[in-house]
């Protein structure tokens, strides 16, 4: 690897436990997103766009779909010579090995990576919130401001800025505090999770946090603290463009209707920056003579035969003649029997919708699979490679999860296959 | 799996003229199906065959192939031995124009530098999706000197095409060019195998003769003196030898059973990959039998139609029959029936166009309507 100016950090090893089936055999960044899209995609993308070169991706939970997604960094034109997409979990070593126990954690495992790149500046980055942003500029801030430390900021409404990791600032936008969610905020400046650090700066922080037993090694909890403790240059940029963290089952069904509901402000068509992502190698898609498509996303491979209202469709979609799917957000290879109606349904990859089957919001009744810790608004989510039986019925809020032991004249899975 | 063989595809053919359309690309370079180019299918039919080393050769208006091509990644061509190589025409430093000799005397030296036995030579005005495998085994099984495949098409597959007759064995004993009647249907799919040293050697041969131009007909019409076999093939073909019958393969495609067999029931078909943004359909959009590629805004009517990347379609707008090719832009209160739209072309509001079925009005790339 040569010397670079710059190396992101992705983290991209969390469980996103909040998302469910979802995440059973995948990492949060590798869940499909937008139709053609993972999650990680945008994160990448903005590395890409914004010029940096090497791209270190910390995995740890469920690595296997998100390693092979990334792979050499090639749909990011990040297969390079010296530089590139790397992958990086946590490994053993002569001494103490460790799993990655918190974010700063992870970057402090990764010394000897970013010391052989040498950079001057690094750029911490989450592989799960949707937005496009040119970290080049943040830099360029970072480095007019003389900061330490840069973290970039949205302001949030008030009303829900208990919600964030709030920062408090004085004259030009230099951080004060650091507050994980506030009831009583002073600013409704929320931390977007992006950071850039003078390396030499975060390098000596990381090792002093690693000394400290009680530190859960978590860059918001601990290492802006520290830092500000010491009193340390940190400044606060602002963004003002779309940013979504998609955390939860209710944040990833609205992020996903925003592609339809404000198409506009994420802008996928914008071609000075593009989305990148592997692609599905599949042909154009098919509607077909009685179809119906509005208010829709799709992409290659589908085939659609019935009506799809506010959905938004991956690759390789089939929806039989009578469907009907609206406001969900279907995985590849999902299918959708004929007579099935679906209304604000996720579907994982290549789960089968049995014929007549009714599921979703406007669907109620009890059913073993209600799960109203996950899901909210009357979602529905389906797990991975399910067959879901003929005329099944599932009510608002359900989790179908083939794990959950459920008495077999109410279980809706017929079968189960891998995908 | 290992496959003994290379491959060459001829990406050009001086029989064949789509007008308008082939007049900015060589015809293998010709979009198809809304995100491939035609050459996309036998290219792909030789990698999932398991061939690693493709040569392409070309003579001009290659440009558009090169772009599309590239370092052949797209096709997992981009290998440090073997992988894929375009072959313009070779031009020494001291010819000022090309000629027909050089075309051939690059050819043989690319030939030579493989290490396969055999050859799988093909034309590029053919899409359909195959394995050659059971070309390359019955090639081996029949003792054959040169293998070529065909399929029943006959009279109806449309100028320039060639009609083989055979023995009771399958050996090819008479070819017909062109014929008005013929009492057999084998219709060849220009894709032949043979050996790469006797490749070499008839090439070597034909310029000694003088004659300059690489065509895989003259090869099957050695069966006086070679054995010539032929195979069948039985899956879906579409050629593309004229306008009409580009318009006439693309529209096949709305038929399911047409587009089950090139997409679905075989192997994968590789091409240039464009990231763009998944296709929004907005409130009025209305659209039934089309073929929609990504990148499209769609807020008008598209009925019996294919349409490219990055295309837009406007409000009380109707699209029906047409071919609507990447980055087009139909603004609103448009009529267009029957169309070829290339690339890049810009329709002002309220514009009709209407062609007729058998001859569809063709607008060249980049056009402003």
């Amino acid at each position: 690897m040569t010397k670079a100016e710059v190396v992101a950090m992705i983290l991209a090893g969390g469980q996103g436990s909040r998302l469910g089936v979802l995440t059973k055999k995948l990492a949060k960044p590798a869940v499909p997103f937008g139709s053609r899209y993972r999650i990680i995609d945008f994160t990448m993308s903005n590395c890409v766009n914004s010029g940096i070169e090497i791209v270190g991706v910390l995995s740890q939970y469920q690595p296997l779909a998100l390693n092979t997604y990334v792979g050499n960094g090639h749909p990011w034109d990040l297969d390079r010579n010296n530089a590139g997409a790397y992958i990086l979990p946590p490994y053993q070593r002569s001494g103490k090995s460790d799993w990655y126990k918190g974010t700063a954690n992870a970057i402090y495992q990764n010394r000897d990576f970013l010391d052989d790149a040498n950079p001057t500046y690094i750029v911490v980055l989450s592989g799960d919130h949707i937005y496009k942003m040119n970290y080049a500029e943040m830099i360029r801030a970072h480095i007019e401001k003389g900061a330490d430390a840069t973290l970039a900021v949205i302001e949030v409404p008030w009303e829900e800025a208990p919600r964030f990791g709030i920062l408090n600032t004085k004259s030009d936008d230099v951080i004060t505090e650091f507050v994980e969610k506030p009831a009583n905020p002073e600013s409704n400046l929320a931390s977007m999770g992006v950071y850039v650090f003078t390396w030499s700066v975060l390098r000596e922080a990381l090792i002093e946090d690693e000394t400290n037993p009680d530190s859960s090694n978590d860059f918001g909890k601990n290492i802006v603290p520290m830092l500000l403790n010491q009193g340390k240059k940190l400044s606060a940029y602002r963004y003002a463009g779309y940013w979504k963290d998609v955390g939860t089952i209710a944040s990833l069904w609205e992020t996903n209707m925003d592609i339809l509901d404000r198409p506009e402000e994420i802008n996928l068509v914008d071609r000075s920056w593009r989305i990148y992502s592997r692609n599905p190698v599949k042909p154009s898609h098919f509607i077909g003579p009685d179809a119906s498509v509005v208010n829709s996303a799709l992409t290659d491979g589908c085939r659609i035969y019935g009506n799809v209202v506010h959905s938004v469709l991956s690759n390789s979609v089939v929806v039989e003649k009578g469907a009907y799917v609206k406001d969900c957000v279907l995985f590849p290879g999902v299918v959708v029997k004929a007579g099935a109606s679906i209304e604000r349904c996720i579907v994982d990859f290549g789960t089968i919708i049995g014929k007549d089957v009714s599921a979703g919001a406007n669907v109620s009744g009890e059913s073993p699979y209600i799960n109203k810790k996950l899901c909210s608004g009357g979602i529905c989510v389906f797990e991975r490679g399910l067959v879901i039986k003929e005329g099944a019925i599932i009510p608002a809020n359900s989790m179908v999860d083939s794990d959950l032991k459920v008495a077999p004249e109410k279980s809706v899975i017929e079968s189960t296959f891998r995908v | 799996m290992f496959t003994d063989a290379m491959g060459l595809i001829l990406a050009d053919n001086k029989k064949i003229s789509l007008g308008e359309l082939s007049s900015p690309r060589a015809l293998s370079a010709m979009p198809f199906a809304g995100r491939y180019r035609i050459i996309d299918f036998t290219l792909s039919n030789m990698v999932n065959s398991g061939i690693k080393n493709v040569g392409i050769l070309t003579y001009n208006k290659y440009k558009s192939l090169m772009d599309h091509l590239g370092t052949g990644a797209a096709w997992s061509l981009d290998r440090k031995n073997d992988g894929l190589h375009i072959l313009p025409p070779y031009v020494n430093s001291e010819a000022t124009s090309i000629s027909g000799d050089e075309e051939l005397a690059g050819l043989i030296d690319f030939l030579r530098t493989s290490r396969t036995t055999y050859v799988i030579v093909a034309n590029s005005n053919i899409v359909f999706n195959t394995k050659f495998d059971e070309l390359i085994k019955s090639h081996k099984q029949t003792g054959a000197d040169i293998s070529v495949m065909y399929n029943k098409d006959g009279l109806k597959s449309g100028k320039p095409f060639y009609i083989l007759d055979t023995d009771k064995n399958g050996f090819v004993k008479d070819m017909l060019f062109n014929p008005e009647k013929s009492s057999s249907n084998k219709s060849s799919l220009g894709v032949i195998c043979l050996r790469r040293d006797l490749l070499i050697d008839s090439i070597a041969r034909q310029m000694a003769h003088g004659l300059t131009h690489f065509g895989i007909h003259s090869f099957v019409k050695m069966y006086d003196e070679l054995k010539v076999h032929a195979l069948e093939y039985n899956g879906v073909v579409l050629r593309i030898n004229n306008v009409q019958s580009y318009f006439y393969s693309s529209m096949s495609l709305i038929d399911d059973a047409i587009r089950n067999d090139l997409f679905w029931n075989g192997e994968p078909v590789y091409t240039k990959v464009k990231d763009e943004a998944p296709t929004l359909y907005f409130d009025n959009a209305n659209v039934g039998n089309a073929i929609i590629s990504d990148g499209c805004r769609i807020y008008g009517n598209v009925e019996e139609s294919i349409i490219f990347r990055g295309v837009t379609i406007s409000k009380n707008t109707t699209i029906k029959n047409c071919i609507i090719m990447q980055d087009s832009h139909i603004s609103e209160n448009c009529q267009l029936e029957n169309v070829i739209l290339d690339k890049n072309s810009f329709v002002r509001p309220g514009v009709r166009l209407i062609g007729h079925r058998d001859y569809p009005v063709v607008i060249g790339k980049g056009a402003g309507i």
